[in-house]
């Protein structure tokens, strides 16, 4: 029997964003989502982290949504590691550590409602913005690595600005071609997300390990879906 | 280019001065001087068009001894020209001196800067105005109001049709309720503005379309206009339209002030848009040189340049320039009593 489209909401901080992150969430997921409408838009950082307890709520007691992906630009601010993911490890800095804390504090209370117990997780930071991404594979000193290492040296390897300038050649690019754009560089992962994921480990290999678990029987060893 | 206006005793702008960028969003509260840096640009253009005296020669009339006096200095390759208004009262200007190398070169460089300042426009749409059909005739440049609209897009769409379809493409997109523009005959030698319904192919007039649609593309019809403005003054930018449409209308103004931005090789148009929308502001965060802050206190006003804050980086932090201009720390804000 074919199963129905999961309802999958995105949140992210522009609709290019949007795009992007529907394709890519679709290539990991291997078959097309219903999105959720009106689409949900952020207006940057700390903006989502302040939204997201709300839109959750709504998602769960007013919609059928299944799960919510959500995908943010890190900034400057500390790249989400292996030592992050340590039981009960929580850094304050991090993006991704603070939007995980909200999916778990603001759903830990639902009561059971129409079949499910929560909104499923898919939490992505863009290191240091979606426009590395979209550099994947075409500018190889692009990487989570390499930011790391110039956040280590206290040298910056690249800006937000010059990876807009790669990407459209200008740091002041319309929305329509930033759509444009995004959807030629996002294409190249419908079929296989694996150099994505292997670039940037704790950035979208994170929230690919997030959407992994949408579809599978809850599994102790793995702890289950990710609900927050 | 306009490289900067300094202001003494010109309403709230008793002694203050603003270095002027490509584009130039104006923040404050009201009466803090943002429509009066307008004011002067437009007041300089008028005065421009009456018979100045001879380069070199002392001006026709007197320059008022009391009153406001306001300099405005340009980019290279005008940057030994200086533009002088005064005025007899602090709320009027009517006196205008220019200053340039009393030569034939000189002269020459100062014909083409007027040339250059009679393209200074302001615009202040009216979706009343812009709904009526007007006479084909009166298509050209739009009206600072917008009333002409139709007839510009008529002009726009038969003699330039492929622009007329990347405006429209580009306007669908935005709006994407519609699925077409046009500038349908309305009798009488008169066309009136027309969007086709994306869900029934319903035409729909002017009348029936929202006033912030009607703004947004008023601004995207500027955006596109092959003889645009020199300088853009644009009162209130986000007036009437969606906080998640704001990125068309900033879209739409970069396309005329950054046109290589946008693969379009034309002359620059200088922009000094106004706005009391946190939401706008947002959209600057990646570019605080761009943001004026006016700044009131008591009866006088002062401009300040966001970007030229050294402590700028440390200030914003994560959060939104929005939320940093509501709360105030960036000034810009209306006085406690």
């Amino acid at each position: 029997m074919r199963r129905r489209p999961m309802k999958v909401a995105l949140l992210s901080e522009s609709m290019a964003d949007e795009t992007a992150l529907r394709v890519l969430v679709e290539a990991v997921l291997g078959e097309p989502i219903e999105l959720v409408q009106p689409s949900l838009r952020a207006r940057g950082w700390p903006n989502v982290a302040q939204v997201l307890p709300s839109i959750l709520r709504h998602l769960y007691f007013n919609t059928a949504t299944d799960a919510l992906a959500v995908v943010v630009d890190a900034d400057d601010s500390p790249v989400h590691t292996e030592v992050h993911e340590a039981p009960g490890y929580f850094h304050p800095q991090c993006r991704l550590c603070q939007l995980r804390s909200v999916f778990r504090k603001t759903q830990r209370n639902f009561a059971p409602r129409a079949g499910r117990e929560r909104v499923l997780r898919g939490v992505g930071i863009a290191v240091p913005a979606i426009e590395a991404w979209y550099l994947c594979g075409t500018d190889p000193a692009v990487t989570e690595e390499a930011w790391l290492k110039g956040q280590a040296a206290g040298v910056a390897p690249y800006t937000r600005r010059d990876l807009k300038m790669r990407v459209y050649g200008t740091d002041r690019p319309s929305l329509g071609f930033e759509i444009q754009k995004a959807m030629e560089c996002v294409r190249r992962y419908q079929v296989d997300t694996r150099r994505l994921e292997a670039d940037f480990p704790d950035g979208f290999g994170r929230l690919a390990r997030d959407l992994r678990t949408w579809r599978r029987p809850a599994n102790p060893e793995e702890g289950g879906p990710a609900g927050g | 280019m306009i490289a900067s206006v300094q202001f003494k005793h010109f309403k709230a702008l008793r002694a203050t001065s603003v270095r002027m960028e490509p584009f130039n969003l104006v923040i404050g509260p009201n009466g803090s001087g943002k429509t009066s840096l307008i004011q002067a640009c437009l007041r300089m253009r008028a005065l421009l068009r009456q018979p100045l005296p001879a380069a070199g020669e002392p001006p026709g009339a007197r320059r008022p001894d009391k009153g406001p006096e306001i300099v405005i200095r340009f980019a290279p390759p005008y940057a030994d020209i200086t533009v002088h208004l005064g005025g007899r009262t602090e709320h009027s200007l009517d006196f205008i001196e220019v200053r340039h190398p009393r030569t034939d070169e000189g002269r020459a460089r100062w014909e083409q800067l007027r040339d250059w300042l009679g393209g200074i426009r302001a615009y202040l749409f009216d979706h009343y105005a812009m709904a009526e059909p007007v006479a084909l005739a009166e298509g050209g440049e739009l009206a600072s109001n917008g009333r002409n609209i139709a007839a510009v897009l008529a002009g726009m769409r038969d003699h330039l049709p492929d622009t007329f379809r990347r405006f429209e493409a580009e306007f669908c997109r935005a709006l994407p309720d519609f699925t077409a523009v046009d500038a349908r005959w309305a009798g009488e030698g008169r066309v009136e503005l027309a969007l086709r319904l994306r869900e029934d192919g319903e035409w729909v007039t002017a009348e029936n379309i929202s006033q912030g649609g009607l703004y947004a593309l008023a601004v995207l019809t500027l955006s596109f206009a092959p003889q645009p403005p020199t300088v853009l003054c644009l009162e209130e930018a986000d007036r009437g339209v969606h906080p998640r449409l704001l990125r068309e209308v900033r879209d739409a103004l970069y396309r005329l002030s950054y046109p290589e931005s946008f693969g379009e090789r034309r002359e620059a148009v200088q922009i000094v848009a106004t706005t009391h929308s946190p939401y706008l502001l947002d959209l600057f965060r990646d570019h605080p040189e761009e943001i004026v802050i006016a700044n009131k206190s008591g009866r006088s006003a002062t401009f300040e340049r966001l970007g030229d804050r050294p402590e700028l980086k440390a200030v914003l932090g994560d959060s939104s320039l929005g939320d940093l201009w509501f709360s105030g720390i960036l000034g810009g804000v209306p006085e406690d009593e």
